[in-house]
């Protein structure tokens, strides 16, 4: 079939509105190039400044690109709306393609991005390819904390992962159970901590200070509290003071196992008062203070060391005080689930005993 | 008539008596317009359930320390809510709903090819609904819609019947998807070529052999992690030589295919919408045609990009980011083709053409956030955080939701005979365009500042974001709500809408409404695209269809 | 005369989407067959080295001598289909019957190679690791198509005795032939990615 083309004309109005649309977009671009982004999220690593820098890109072309789509679809909206001397079934132009316009709203994208696709590749050469070198240390995820190996130190360090600031350092991840990711936003890298396989990020601090690690994968109950542990920037100083403390700290601790805590808890200080408070801040998202079938994750916990129907903890122990502080000291993995040791629920040992004081309280 | 008219005898005249009786006429129906308001009653009846939980989900997200919901509690709510939404309310509405009832009339076919096994489709889906709700009663799955192991073969007895329903799900849609691709290919009237075919017939073409290979690569997955789960067979556990990575490569290969199933079908439905409120040809025929091919292609060859966190190998990465790169130039084609459709026509603001432009807005928005993510060193930033969470409504709530509601107001008047309510449908859009942007663009905020996503508490600094997030979601809520009314109370009370309320030139509005059981009286014979609105109706062999003469024209002029 | 022409139309068409829609549930089939394949050469690849600890040995012999018979079946039910196309009944039903047969010939074979790898070999579906995940599910998985396939195949052989298909309209037969030799392609993957490589 035949169509007659009408003619196209673009009139002043569309070029009127194209240019405003012109000007909107460029400043947006002006708006994203001059946008203060390591003043809303500080940048911790090297890497995370090239990120930003293609994070900037795509923000500029994006919004440059919304601005005209939207302003057209707006402008058509309205302009070509039917109004009301038209008659009810008026009719648009009839055109059904133009080769020359498909042609370049085909080709110009092509182009924007292979642009983008070299621009990324280069910046991913830089994270992905990197040399082995320099420090290395391990991150390992745990339901539901991290830890993390360092060379030289025994064991494993469990509160934050120190680095020296401006020395190019190699992070192996790994997990001791389910997948974790290992996402620190001031570094804007993330990288999966998967069970049985090894990830690797490479990157130098830049720049000194505590920067937040979340876990950025569903990985069990308590996922939303994996975001609790520090990565720490150093002055190598400094760094240097925190690895001699740690690993004399450590010298006992044998590389094969996980730290066990064995320092004793001093019942007799223990504040029931102090206890019931850390109790609701701490444990209520998993016990309950109900009777032991009242089940939120963990068992309810009234009269734990006063139930004549459990004479005996979930891990088979005798219910005393010191078996219910061992459990909160090294947590629990069994059939009922399991429980975060202390150093994850960040509970000082005299935490515990506050905690066991007022758990002795309940009957 | 022309030589290509059907000839007596074949199957386009094998016309089988209308079954009589409630059970035969309305539940185990075999007719495709029936089988696609079964589609789409219960997509909504599960989505008034998701929208219920994803409410849930925000009132616990006003609190920085949750506490309306136990953690476990939560983790299921979201899970149940992602499967939900996806397997139980887009896809079965965007296929098996507006498929089944739109596209065997549109291609001036009697039934689908099997209509039998169409039947018996559906009826794979609400047994497997309630499944996936019944699984609350023994503790839900709780590790999200993508159930990643090792943490899903944690999850409770309630994590198998996900599969078990997710499986059943996914074997109804891939019949359909067979059933759909026979018919496209064998029942089209005569006449409609491949360049005569509306673009919703050509949407639906792109999807069912998506549907067909995609879900039944899911359905192998889903069935190692059951056998996994119940009788220990090892494939994802790494304890036992396992491996993790191998669900996700599984579960992307259907599942990224998956979110253009629940597109391409939508990109159909404004494709319809935009020419015969625009009072227009659509803009580039061809190239859109081609395009929802290509998409449909390249969605098989770009799985991975889901896991660049993951561990995959480098050189893997690569051409899966590349791959994905190339997807945004098809869909910007049709963007663009859309958009030049609007230029120079005669825009009728009907309220299904305001959710069919509001969809060029959110959905641009959703596919340049998809741009960013497919940047490698940027998803490292984002991924697993709140801009996916972000990015993937955007997709599928201001893409295929408004598509979907926007297909509702249009064919609303062929289901049912009845226009639904404009004044209700206006107060709809505005509230749902309101609330779906206020509750959703901030989240491409927090997600980059450090909030994760599937977290049941999270740092206070995000709390007041969150709770604007939640307000804005209760206008979303309030809109849907007003929607479901719209519809109930259309059903009686709505204006008689008459065969062609829009006088839209496709196939089903030259047949009274609601269509008789064999939908045509003569088979028609198709003489030309039915873009042309300056030309005459481009069909042969309609005269005895009507019994009625076209409305007048509803919505005023602006 | 025009009643002749009408069914002969009928058929025609309702053949061409019987066959159409036959071929793609069988490209689907085909598919889940596919991703398990992938799980098992991935497994294979990614793991710390193959055998695995605690793989059995596979007798390659047993499973030639199997892989024969059911190579055989496919050229049986071919001859079967030849014979009906040449209006030759007995023939067509003998050729079937063998075809049945070599199927469970097939079948017994697996179930004696199951036997002594679970008897010899203490190989067993879940406690085999990986290997045993995925030899006994593809495996498996394969022999209830060819179980299903056998029963299909009797039955037709059935129908077409009490007269349901004549010598021109025979759609059902085709489709049947059509999924034996599915089921035997499927039969060379599976041979040479489990005994040979």
């Amino acid at each position: 079939m035949e169509h007659r083309e009408p003619a196209v004309h673009l009139d002043r109005g569309f070029w009127a509105v194209t240019f405003a649309l012109a000007i909107v977009a460029a400043l947006s671009v002006f708006a994203w190039v001059v946008a203060p982004i390591s003043g809303w999220l500080p940048e911790a690593a090297n890497k995370a400044q090239q990120i930003d820098a293609l994070f900037r890109f795509l923000a500029a072309s994006g919004t440059a690109l919304f601005v005209f789509v939207v302003g057209y679809l707006l402008y058509f909206a309205i302009a070509f709306r039917r109004r009301a001397n038209d008659p009810p079934d008026a009719l648009g132009v009839q055109i059904h393609d133009n080769n020359a316009l498909e042609f370049w709203w085909t080709l110009i994208p092509t182009i924007f991005l292979v642009i983008l696709v070299v621009f990324s590749i280069k910046i991913w050469a830089g994270i992905e390819l990197g040399p082995n070198t320099g420090l290395t240390v391990e991150a390992i995820g745990h339901q539901w904390y991290f830890t993390f190996r360092y060379p030289q130190i025994n064991g494993e360090v469990t509160n934050a992962m120190h680095l020296p600031v401006g020395q190019p350092v190699t992070l192996r991840l790994t997990s001791a159970d389910v997948i974790h990711s290992f996402w620190v936003p001031g570094m804007r890298m993330k990288a999966d901590m998967v069970p049985g396989l090894i990830n690797t990020l490479h990157f130098t601090p830049r720049r000194v200070g505590r920067y937040q690690i979340i876990c950025a994968e569903f990985c069990g109950t308590l996922h939303g509290e994996m975001d609790k542990q520090w990565f720490v920037v150093d002055p190598p100083v400094k760094y240097a003071a925190w690895y001699d403390a740690w690993q004399k700290k450590n010298s006992t601790a044998s590389n094969a196992l996980p730290v066990q805590s064995n320092a004793r808890v001093a019942f007799g200080a223990g504040d029931a008062k102090i206890g019931q408070q850390l109790f609701s801040q701490k444990c209520t998202a998993c016990h309950a203070l109900g009777p032991f079938s009242q089940r939120i994750v963990g068992p309810g916990l009234l009269g734990v060391l006063h139930d004549p129907a459990h004479p005996n903890l979930v891990n088979g122990d005798k219910a005393t005080r010191e078996n219910v502080a061992e459990i909160l000291q090294n947590g629990y993995k069994g059939d009922m689930g399991q429980m975060p040791n202390q150093t994850a629920n960040a509970l000082s040992n005299t935490d515990i005993a506050n905690l066991v004081a007022y758990l002795d309280t309940l009957k | 008539m022309a030589v290509t008219a059907p000839q007596p005898g074949g199957i386009a005249d094998h016309i089988h008596p209308e079954p009589q009786g409630f059970i035969r006429k309305y539940v185990f129906s075999i007719d495709h317009k029936i089988i696609g308001i079964q589609y789409i009653v219960t997509s909504f009846v599960f989505m008034i359930l998701g929208g219920l939980l994803a409410e849930l989900i925000r009132i616990q997200l006003m609190n920085a320390n949750g506490g309306f919901m136990t953690p476990d509690t939560y983790n299921e709510v979201y899970t149940i809510h992602g499967s939900t939404m996806v397997w139980l309310v887009i896809v079965p509405m965007v296929t098996g709903g507006f498929g089944n009832f739109v596209f065997p009339l549109q291609i001036g076919a009697r039934d689908v090819a099997f209509p039998w096994l169409n039947m018996v489709s559906f009826w794979m889906f609400p047994p497997a609904g309630l499944l996936l709700y019944a699984s609350f009663l023994v503790g839900a799955p709780v590790a999200g819609w993508t159930e990643y192991p090792p943490v899903s073969l944690q999850g409770g007895p309630g994590t198998s019947m996900w599969c078990v329903a997710i499986f059943l799900v996914g074997v109804g849609t891939t019949l359909t998807g067979i059933n759909f691709l026979v018919t496209a290919l064998k029942m089209r009237a005569p006449g409609m070529t491949f360049t005569r075919m509306p673009l919703f017939v050509w949407a639906q073409f792109a999807t069912a052999p998506l549907v067909m290979i995609a879900t039944t690569a899911l359905a192998a997955a889903l069935a190692a992690l059951f056998m996994e789960r119940q009788f220990g067979v090892p494939f994802y556990d790494p304890t036992k030589g396992g491996s993790p990575l191998l669900w996700q490569h599984m579960f992307w290969f259907y599942s990224h295919p998956a979110v253009y199933i629940m597109i391409l079908p939508v990109f159909g439905i404004i494709s319809e919408i935009f020419p015969t409120f625009a009072r227009k040809p659509i803009f580039g025929y061809k190239m859109i045609a081609f395009s929802s091919i290509s998409i449909a292609l390249l969605g098989f060859m770009v799985w991975a990009h889901h896991m660049f966190t993951s561990g995959l190998a480098p050189f893997l990465q690569l051409p899966f980011m590349i791959m994905t790169m190339v997807i945004a130039i098809p869909t910007g084609i049709k963007v663009f083709s859309w958009l030049a459709t609007l230029w120079g026509g005669k825009i009728q603001y009907t309220t299904a053409m305001l959710f069919a432009i509001a969809f060029i807005a959110t959905f641009t928005l959703g596919g340049i956030s998809g741009v960013f993510l497919a940047a490698i060193p940027f998803d490292l930033w984002a991924h697993g955080t709140y801009f996916i969470v972000a990015h993937i409504h955007y997709v599928l709530v201001g893409g295929s939701l408004t598509g979907i509601f926007a297909g509702m107001f249009y064919w609303y008047p062929k289901m049912t005979g009845r226009f639904m309510n404009e004044t209700l449908g206006r107060w709809t859009f505005w509230l749902f365009v309101i609330g779906l942007n206020g509750t959703f663009v901030p989240m491409h905020w927090l997600g980059l500042m450090g909030m994760p996503r599937r977290v049941a508490e999270y740092d206070p600094q995000f709390q007041t974001i969150n709770q604007v997030e939640s307000l804005f979601s209760f206008v979303m809520t309030l809109a849907i709500l007003l929607f479901f009314v719209n519809a109930l109370w259309s059903i009686r009370h709505g204006k008689r809408a008459g065969h062609n309320p829009w006088h839209a030139r496709t196939l089903e509005w030259q047949i009274p409404s609601p269509p008789p059981y064999y939908n045509f009286k003569h088979i028609p014979t198709v003489l030309a695209n039915p873009y042309a609105f300056d030309e005459p109706v481009p069909y042969a062999g309609l005269e005895d269809e009507l019994t009625d003469s076209p409305a007048p024209i509803p919505a005023g002029a602006y | 005369m025009r009643a002749a022409v009408a069914a002969d139309q009928f058929y025609q068409e309702t053949r061409d989407l019987r066959v159409t829609g036959f071929l793609l549930f069988m490209v689907s089939d085909l598919v889940l067959f596919s991703s398990f394949i992938f799980a098992y050469l991935y497994l294979r690849n990614t793991g710390q080295g193959w055998p695995p600890p605690g793989a059995p040995h596979l007798n390659l012999a047993l499973a030639a001598l199997n892989s024969v018979a059911l190579f055989g079946s496919g050229a049986t039910i071919h001859f079967a289909l030849e014979n009906w196309k040449h209006e030759k009944f007995m023939k067509f039903a003998g050729w079937m019957l063998a075809t049945i047969m070599l199927g469970i010939m097939f079948l017994s074979g697996q179930g004696i190679e199951y036997y002594s790898l679970y008897t010899v070999d203490h190989a067993s579906w879940a406690g085999s690791g990986v290997f045993g995940a995925s030899f006994f599910t593809l495996t498996g998985m394969h022999g209830l198509h060819v179980f299903a396939g056998i029963i299909y195949l009797t039955v037709l052989l059935l129908q077409a005795a009490q007269g349901k298909y004549t010598f021109k309209y025979y759609t059902g037969l085709t489709l049947g032939t059509l999924y034996w030799h599915f089921v035997d392609v499927i039969w060379v993957v599976l041979f040479s990615i489990f005994y040979l490589i």
